[in-house]
């Protein structure tokens, strides 16, 4: 028998494939089981660490996956997942015969269009003018306090839009006081779905539009001073500075996260869209997404068919969406994919 | 902010960093003259920028001015006149229904429950998973990568979530419900592996050259040099359990196992709920729109005062994660 193991390297040169006998082929073999065992003697460390990780990810993500045939079934738990009958694509027909599908699917459209855009003009706007700011500590603490709306949960959120435009019993508010003031009518803001999609806006604006203006700022600190220079030369004015340099220089960035929130389009904001409206029925009409569609058909209705469906074809639909976000994001900047 | 930048050695992305979190660059690369106007003459765009930065910043603390001092005000006045921004009458009437009664001491501990086990677990699991595959295995870093980046394109939804806790892990009325389902962000593990990336290798190769293994390399010299990363990544998910209510929502029935901010929603979907907080015996007039006022602001109080001490590292965890998609 050859050596193997230790010496496998040395050996390996002398063999020449053309005279390869029996032998030698299983020597071959050895060698290469000896070199994945010495591999695996250092992996099995490396397996084991990415072990609880990679159970998660199976159970949480990958296993909920076989669960999707219930929006081909006649769901009924007593028979279970699988007991259940086959129902074809019923509870998709279901779902886009109802008038709902329209109404939530463009409302989703709309909404997540609004908070998008409105999030990122209101970062650019803030981080421009943040950039123009020069006293530390002022820019410090304005920048903490600027984010901090981030981790606000949506629940308190909705307390403090309850707070600005209802009042106590439903009466009044702090943006009715304020209406009471120029004599403008004071608005029951509840029963009015008119107003909500720019109310929701509004909110998204001021609890995103910190966090957006933090990634504008560290694009902003790339940006070459002698750029900065050569436009205070020329007499440029800093809002001329900011214009002409810092704005289109912020492009890239802004291009990302435009290509990834458009990619995003598609699921709504459940969590702050179901903590402020929640059951409120009036408002659905222009507040009423897929997500929030699909949590109450789940609650209320026990529609599991149904649901699923409305879910797999959010997802389906969310994934053409997201994959070609992410191709294009791929396109526009190389460096930054992730894959 | 040296000390825990201690353990980098890239000095771009130092630099990077430090800019971004301190917003000022450094005085050597960027002459504090250079960046002022040449004329001295107060620019308009400068005050307009001073003011609506102060415009913003007001706009975001104004809020929770309003809902503290609305907690200390008399319900009566409430009723009357409607919010305002000094208490008058002061009461401290609510805050005394909400430490008599327990439901506030079971929120709480539900909450930090919640919090403390999900962020260790959270932590753990995607330090580790981001490691191997940050190291670059061949054969098994880069399919984790894709096992890990796929569900960022496609989820089941909300529906085989569902059955999957309550049908065939049977978590019903467990804190390990709510804590599950949001153990991992693959963003976070992105961003995770993009920081041990960064790592120097030569200190790593030197480790092994001295025949250390590949648990000893992890524990005793990637995670050591990782403080400024676990600290985002904690502070992250803390937050994000924190804030925690739509899954407790789904699956906790039993009152008492609910975190705050679940007993919030319940305060907001029916305002007379507010009433079974404080004891049976008080329950007579519970002033209920201060009560819930009152709720609000024990359930961010912790993440108001940890915020000041806390801010910077979500900053750079940002930072860190927008340079990497």
């Amino acid at each position: 028998m050859q050596p193997v193991g230790r010496f496998g390297e040395r050996v390996r040169g002398g063999t020449a494939p053309a005279s390869a006998t029996g032998s030698a082929r299983k020597a071959e073999r050895l060698r290469r089981r000896a070199r994945r065992r010495a591999a695996r003697r250092g992996s099995w460390v490396l397996l084991l660490l990415a072990a609880p990780g990679v159970i998660w990810f199976a159970v949480f993500c990958y296993l909920p996956l076989v669960g999707l045939v219930v929006a081909f079934k006649n769901f009924n738990v007593s028979q279970g997942i699988f007991g259940s009958q086959w129902d074809g694509l019923q509870n998709f027909q279901y779902f886009l015969a109802s008038g709902d599908a329209f109404t939530i699917i463009r409302n989703t459209l709309f909404l997540n269009a609004l908070f998008l855009s409105g999030s990122l003009l209101t970062g650019l706007v803030l981080a421009l003018m943040l950039n123009e700011v020069r006293l530390t500590l002022f820019k410090r603490a304005a920048q903490s306090i600027v984010f901090f709306p981030y981790f606000i949960s949506p629940i308190v959120i909705s307390i403090i839009l309850q707070v600005l435009l209802a009042g106590v019993n439903g009466q009044g508010g702090a943006v009715n006081d304020l209406f009471g003031v120029f004599d403008l009518p004071q608005v029951s803001w509840y029963t009015t779905p008119g107003p909500w999609p720019w109310i929701l806006t509004i909110v998204k604006m001021w609890q995103l539009g910190g966090y957006t203006s933090v990634i504008f700022l560290a694009a902003i600190t790339s940006i070459p001073e002698e750029m900065y220079e050569a436009g205070a030369i020329d007499g440029a004015s800093r809002f001329r500075l900011a214009r002409s340099i810092t704005t289109p220089l912020l492009g890239p960035t802004l291009g990302i996260l435009v290509v990834l929130g458009v990619g995003r389009i598609f699921f709504g904001d459940f969590a702050t869209i179901y903590a402020i409206v929640g059951d409120n029925g009036i408002l659905f009409p222009t507040t009423d997404v897929i997500d929030t569609y699909v949590f109450r058909s789940l609650l209320t209705l026990g529609d599991f068919g149904v649901t699923a469906a409305i879910g797999l074809f959010q997802s389906v639909v969310g994934f053409v969406f997201v994959t070609a976000a992410v191709l294009v994001q791929r396109r526009l900047n190389k460096e930054s994919s992730i894959l | 902010m040296s000390s825990y930048l201690a353990g980098r050695s890239d000095p771009e992305v130092d630099v990077a960093e430090e800019r971004a979190t301190e917003a000022e660059p450094p005085p050597a690369q960027r002459p504090a003259k250079a960046r002022r106007p040449v004329s001295r003459r107060v620019e308009p765009f400068t005050v307009v920028s001073y003011v609506g930065v102060s415009f913003f910043a007001l706009l975001c603390l104004i809020p929770f001015w309003m809902i503290i001092i609305g907690s200390f005000t008399a319900e009566s006045k409430l009723a009357l006149s409607g919010y305002s921004f000094w208490p008058s009458p002061f009461s401290l009437q609510a805050y005394q229904l909400l430490f008599t009664g327990t439901a506030l001491l079971d929120g709480y501990i539900a909450t930090l429950f919640i919090t403390i086990v999900g962020t260790a677990l959270s932590l753990t699991t995607t330090a580790a998973l981001s490691w191997v595959i940050a190291r670059r295995m061949p054969g098994i870093s880069r399919p984790l990568t894709v096992f890990a980046y796929l569900p960022m394109l496609f989820t089941g939804g909300l529906v085989p979530l569902y059955l999957l806790i309550t049908e065939v892990l049977h978590l019903e009325n467990s804190w390990f419900a709510v804590i599950l389902p949001n153990m991992m962000a693959p963003f976070l593990v992105f961003v995770a592996v993009t920081f041990f990336r960064q790592l120097p290798g030569e200190i790593l190769e030197s480790a092994r050259l001295d025949g250390a293994g590949e648990a000893r390399i992890f524990f005793r010299i990637v995670l050591p040099l990782s403080k400024p990363i676990l600290a985002v990544l904690a502070l992250f998910y803390a937050v994000t359990y924190w804030n925690e209510w739509f899954t407790a929502l789904l699956f906790l029935s039993n009152p008492t196992k609910f975190p705050l901010q679940l007993i919030l929603q319940n305060l907001i979907a029916n305002v007379m709920n507010a009433a079974q907080i404080p004891s049976s015996a008080a329950q007579a007039a519970a002033p209920v729109y201060q009560l819930r006022l009152a709720m609000t602001v024990v359930t961010i109080a912790p993440i108001l005062l940890a915020y000041p001490f806390a801010q910077r590292f979500f900053v750079k965890g940002l930072t860190l994660g927008a340079t990497k998609g």
